[in-house]
């Protein structure tokens, strides 16, 4: 019944955003792009894609970040656009894609401003999508009771909050403990979001905030060996909305060391199969890029149902990764260290 | 026009000096089309990549510095000559230095207008803060605080800071000001009530003042972190009043000074763009020119000495010598002693098709070519189309009236299209109407030939030679009924109207009755003459290929099956108007035995036999059966021939070819796999040759009925013309009292819109829509191939006037970091 009435409100919206996802690069113009022997032919190459004139109005000699900047200009640009169009509950879905962007620049900028950066430095590595107005001003906090009072009151991440007030002081370890706690607060959020949508949206977008949760899970795990979290603070990080839970977070919790989480992921057939196959040796994908991978198969997955959000959150997340890739290439590229050039993850 | 041209695929090898000379000669010419001769090769793996690159580099600046006009440039001035590589360079230094000079002004003026914008906000926050701290008596206690605070600074403990920030984030700045005070502060504000400039952008800022007021040191520390983070400006203010007077009238002086010395700066800026402004669209071209001539130069391949460049390109075989000319003066002009040399190389490829064009017949090529581009060489139907087209259409549209509005306004088109052509628009529809406006002008002629025809202006009619009808009956009767019979017989004075139709049927109770006769006629008739015109031009085509064969086997049995059928239904029509008349002495050729020309068709299609009712005869003519089953019987005897002719023909041409295969010697494993492979041909050759014949006859069928639809559009625009006449018009002019001037007055403009929006526009476009269909599927099924690729040569003019279709889309780019 859902499908019949979803086009009323966002079947324009989903065309386009399946229009926007054949713009997506292939394998055969990642092909063309390693062979490229500078930034300018880079440049004269991705003018025959779908990005096509985007970087006619920069002057030579191009740099990687300006390329960087450009890419996510363009992404911002189709996203607002998506954004400015929906209508309930999409822009709410859309919202919630946004927040994670908000997180980021909260983290960026407290760390920043802990390591005595001026704000007006550290403003534009923020990303677009992820701005609000009182972003500015985050400096004036210096617990995090202040800043929740102060500064992200007002903001939709108020709610996911709510578990890091504290009157300790802000530092290193404090900022990670937020940043994950928050992350843990909005995929929960996020998940019971979709959930309550329900329909094909649930199907799609469960999978892969599942799998999203359980990955930071074992990141946060795999990080945390030789660091003074305990093991009962690093429990109360995980995210408690994946497969893993509750027996795999739990084992999670007595894990000592990188064996043991692999034994963990033993237990579950996807995330197994993506332990095999990471190494730390030259020439092996690392744990990181096998997440990657497994991340954009899903991502890829969510086009193949109709009628549902998951592909906005799909499409965005799949042009990150190209624009990770373009920049990628780019960099090795730029700095003739053409060795590594190929360990960018295709898409299609 | 008649055909495409004949091309030529020519090998050119050019020494690299002289090939860019040659081909900026031929993108001058437009005439040839170059080949990429090594698709494989990436962008940027290309020989003159560099090339390239300096050109994008050169049209990036060009196009930043046209940006910062203030107002578009005038066109370019032609440029007689090609620039030398030298002058290229020169010209590249000049646009660089150019740029740099701007880049260098701009900046100079936007930090000049960042402190002019500083200074007016100052003098701005000032005159406000004034009022906040004269207009209230709270304020004055805390001024007089202040003071305290600023005299004495041990006694008083209020502190304030002023500032200015954007409208838009007021409140949430105020609350955030509250938040992390915890209350303790006075916040106050006034909108700036002009909107400022911002330096940069030139938008426009709204700001507002305020102030705020608050206890210690430490929230001190902290307003100024929010205000920094809501990119507030904050400015020293002084307290006491006449501080403030004086700080106002230095401020004052300041703002003077700044804005003489922004006006000169502005002044600068603009003579040095009113110099550049002159020639920027011209180098522009030329950058673009030397942009394509490089793209060009890249699909040649280079030769394995790496002496001289390889181009192929097709050429019109008529302008051979101006590509012999373009090569011949890049050699002159390179001075090189080897010359470049043309060659002509046979090809079985298939060639591009070009049909020359001029502003006339353009349109109509255009609306063949949106169909399907013609197979090389082969009949072009645009030439016919130039006729047929304007006529089906003024068949569906015949009014006088609307004719003529549509004839002017093509008219108007086709006078001034030098001014309209200067001024290019993005608008579509301005441009599709511009771009047809010769098929326009000859549609409303025509429309007004039909119209004189069918005597409709605005559906009332012209008595112009006076009717050829008579009154019969005297006032008594005439008096007595409203409507009464004209009999042929007596009213009709036997001479006919000398054009058209005669006015006096515009009054007739059966004057639909007798115009549909009439049209539906007329449309079939001159549907089936569309379509035996169409399936003859056949005949050209199959002579011009040498498959003389096919006129026998394709085109004979056709043209019989639709002439045997269709145009005997149509001499039927014609006999049956000469032959039967209201006073004929025969009884039998009488009015009521006119026969309906319809039965007698589906009656001979059904081999049913006629019956005649009283005197009347069952037939036309003697011995009219007889002939009806023999055409019946030649036509169907047709069919078999259209299917299997050309298979079987084809078998024994393939045949022939292999008895002599075999008597050559060629050995006989060959030719057994040769067979198989022709078996499966032939049945190939059959299936299609089915589907072919399938569709001629039944579209010899479906055809005819579909040009009926000539009448049905014909009928339909009559008589909404007339509905508009009577239900609009025709109550305004009825009456005599002055209220029905007013009524006229409003009436008419309905009318007169209605008219124009439905009965020229929609009913235009249906037509046109319908006639497009009646060329497309009636007329260029019976001989139109379709399959070619159209000629597209490297021209400069197309080029240019690309990319300014891509540049007005593209929104400039912000200037260079």
């Amino acid at each position: 019944m859902k499908g019949c009435i979803f086009n009323i409100d966002a079947g324009y919206l989903e065309g386009l955003c399946r229009g926007f996802k054949c713009g997506i690069l292939k394998q055969s113009d990642y092909l063309n792009l390693v062979q490229c022997e500078t930034l300018e032919d880079l440049k004269l190459h991705l003018q025959g894609t779908d990005y096509g004139t985007f970087l006619a109005n920069e002057p030579s000699p191009l740099s990687v970040s300006t390329i960087d900047d450009k890419l996510r200009e363009k992404l911002v640009i189709e996203f607002q656009h998506l954004r400015n169009h929906s209508v309930e509950p999409m822009s709410t879905f859309l919202d919630f894609i946004t927040y994670s962007y908000m997180i980021d620049n909260i983290i960026l900028l407290i760390t920043g401003t802990l390591h005595q950066r001026p704000i007006s430095e550290l403003i534009p590595k923020c990303h677009p999508l992820g701005s609000f107005e009182q972003m500015e001003a985050i400096h004036v906090a210096a617990t995090p009771a202040e800043l929740y009072n102060a500064v992200l009151v007002d903001t939709p991440l108020a709610p996911f909050f709510v578990d890091c007030i504290s009157e300790q002081d802000l530092d290193e370890m404090n900022i990670e403990i937020i940043r994950n706690t928050l992350y843990k607060a909005y995929l929960e959020a996020f998940y019971e979001f979709c959930k309550q949508i329900g329909g094909t949206t649930a199907d799609v977008m469960c999978e892969i905030l599942a799998f999203e949760a359980d990955r930071r899970a074992i990141i946060i795990t795999i990080n945390s060996f030789g660091t003074e979290l305990s093991k009962d603070d690093r429990a109360k990080l995980y995210p408690r909305c994946g497969k893993l839970n509750p027996d795999g977070l739990a084992a999670l919790a007595r894990a000592d060391d990188y064996e043991q989480v692999k034994a963990v992921a033993e237990y579950y057939a996807e995330y197994s199969a993506l332990f095999e196959g990471a190494g730390n040796n030259v020439g092996d994908k690392t744990l990181e890029d096998k997440f990657f991978e497994h991340e954009v198969t899903l991502n890829v997955m969510a086009f193949l149902q109709q009628f549902h959000f998951g592909v906005f959150y799909s499409y965005l997340k799949l042009k990150e990764q190209e624009c990770r890739n373009i920049v990628w290439i780019s960099e090795c590229v730029a700095q003739k260290h053409r060795a590594k050039i190929d360990n960018y993850i295709p898409i299609f | 026009m008649f055909r495409s041209e004949e091309m030529v695929l020519c090998q050119l090898f050019v020494q690299p000096e002289a090939a860019y000379v040659s081909m900026y000669e031929l993108g001058e010419a437009g005439i040839a089309q170059f080949r990429d001769l090594n698709p494989h090769v990436n962008d940027f793996q290309r020989r003159y990549v560099t090339e390239v690159r300096r050109c994008n580099e050169m049209e990036r600046k060009l196009r930043w510095v046209s940006g910062e006009l203030p107002e578009p440039p005038p066109p370019p001035k032609p440029s007689p000559r090609v620039l030398t590589p030298r002058e290229i360079n020169i010209l590249e230094e000049r646009i660089d230095y150019i740029e740099s000079e701007i880049q260098e002004i701009t900046k100079n003026a936007q930090n000049l207008k960042t402190d002019y914008l500083a200074l007016i906000e100052l003098k701005l926050l000032i005159e406000k803060t004034q009022t906040f701290f004269q207009d209230h008596s709270a304020h004055r206690k805390i001024s007089a605080s202040v003071q305290i605070y600023n005299n004495d600074g041990a006694l008083g403990h209020l502190g304030f800071i002023a500032g200015v920030v954007a409208t838009a984030r007021v409140p949430s700045f105020e609350r955030m000001l509250w938040r992390i005070s915890h209350g303790n502060i006075f916040f106050k504000q006034a909108q700036i009530d002009e909107p400022l400039k911002d330096p940069v952008t030139s938008h426009e800022l709204q700001k507002t003042v305020f102030v705020v007021f608050f206890h210690g040191e430490q929230i001190k520390l902290r307003v100024k972190k929010v205000c920094n983070g809501f990119q507030a400006t904050l400015y020293p203010c002084p307290a006491t009043y006449k501080e403030q007077q004086d700080m106002l009238a230095g401020i004052e002086s300041r703002i003077k000074d700044l804005e003489m010395v922004l006006e000169q700066t502005e002044q600068h800026r603009r003579l040095v763009l009113a110099n550049i402004a002159r020639d920027i669209s011209t180098w522009m071209v030329v950058v673009r020119k030397e942009k394509a001539i490089y793209h060009t130069l890249n699909m040649f391949s280079m030769d394995i000495v790496k002496k001289c460049l390889i181009a192929e390109c097709w050429v019109p075989r008529c302008d051979l010598h101006i590509l012999q000319k373009a090569l011949d003066n890049g050699v002159k002009a390179s001075g090189s002693p080897i010359p470049s040399i043309l060659h002509h190389v046979p090809t079985l490829e298939i060639p591009p098709t070009y049909n020359r064009t001029n502003k006339f017949t353009r349109g109509f090529q255009t609306l063949i070519d949106s169909y399907g581009i013609a197979s090389y060489r082969e009949v072009n139907p645009a030439l016919y189309t130039i006729i047929t087209f304007p006529f089906l259409f003024a068949v569906m549209f015949g009014d006088m009236g609307h004719g003529l509005i549509m004839t002017a306004f093509a008219a108007i088109l086709v006078i001034f299209e030098k001014k309209f052509a200067k001024n290019k628009t993005d608008n579509e529809i301005w441009n599709i109407f511009f771009g047809g406006r010769y098929i326009i002008l000859l549609m409303g002629i025509f429309s007004v030939y039909t119209g004189l025809i069918y005597n409709d202006i605005f559906s009332k009619s012209l008595n112009i030679f006076g009717s050829s009808w008579q009154n019969v009956y005297d006032e008594g009767t005439l008096r007595n009924y409203s409507t009464f019979e004209l009999d042929p017989k007596d009213a009709y004075t036997k001479t006919p109207y000398p054009l058209g139709i005669d006015p006096a049927w515009q009054f007739a109770a059966n004057n639909i009755i007798f115009l549909n006769s009439f049209k539906m006629k007329l449309s079939i008739i001159f549907g089936v003459l569309h379509m035996a015109f169409g399936v003859t031009l056949s005949v050209v085509n199959f002579n011009f290929f040498k498959k003389a064969e096919l006129i026998f086997l394709q085109y004979i049995p056709q043209i019989l099956f639709l002439l045997l059928l269709f145009w005997y239904l149509c001499i039927l029509m014609f006999m049956k108007w000469i032959m039967y008349s209201a006073d004929a002495t025969d009884n039998a050729l009488g009015t009521s035995c006119a026969p309906s020309v319809l039965i007698i068709f589906i009656n001979m299609m059904l081999l049913k036999e006629s019956t005649a009712k009283g005197s009347c005869k069952p037939f036309m003519y003697d011995g009219q059966e007889i002939i009806q089953n023999i055409f019946l019987a030649i036509a169907f005897l047709c069919i078999p021939i259209m299917l299997f002719g050309k298979p079987v023909y084809q078998i024994m041409a393939a045949k022939k070819q292999k008895r002599g295969g075999v008597e050559g010697g060629a050995g006989g494993a060959g030719a057994g796999g040769a067979g198989g492979a022709a078996g499966e041909a032939l049945g190939e050759a059959l299936i299609t040759q089915a589907i072919h014949t399938i569709e001629y006859v039944l579209g010899a069928v479906s055809h005819t009925a579909s040009y009926l639809r000539l009448w049905a559009l014909s009928l339909a625009h009559a008589q909404l013309s007339a509905v508009l006449w009577q239900r609009l018009l025709k109550i305004g002019l009825g009456g005599g009292s002055p209220v029905n001037a007013i009524l006229l007055y409003i009436l008419f403009a309905a009318w007169a819109f209605f008219t124009l929006a439905i009965l020229v526009l929609m009913e235009g476009l249906s037509a046109f829509l319908h006639t497009l269909r009646l060329h497309w599927v009636e007329f260029m099924s019976k001989f139109y191939e379709g399959q070619g690729y159209a000629f597209l040569p490297f021209s400069f003019s197309v080029i240019l006037e690309a990319d300014e279709v891509d540049i007005k889309e593209k929104p400039n780019g912000g200037p260079p970091e």
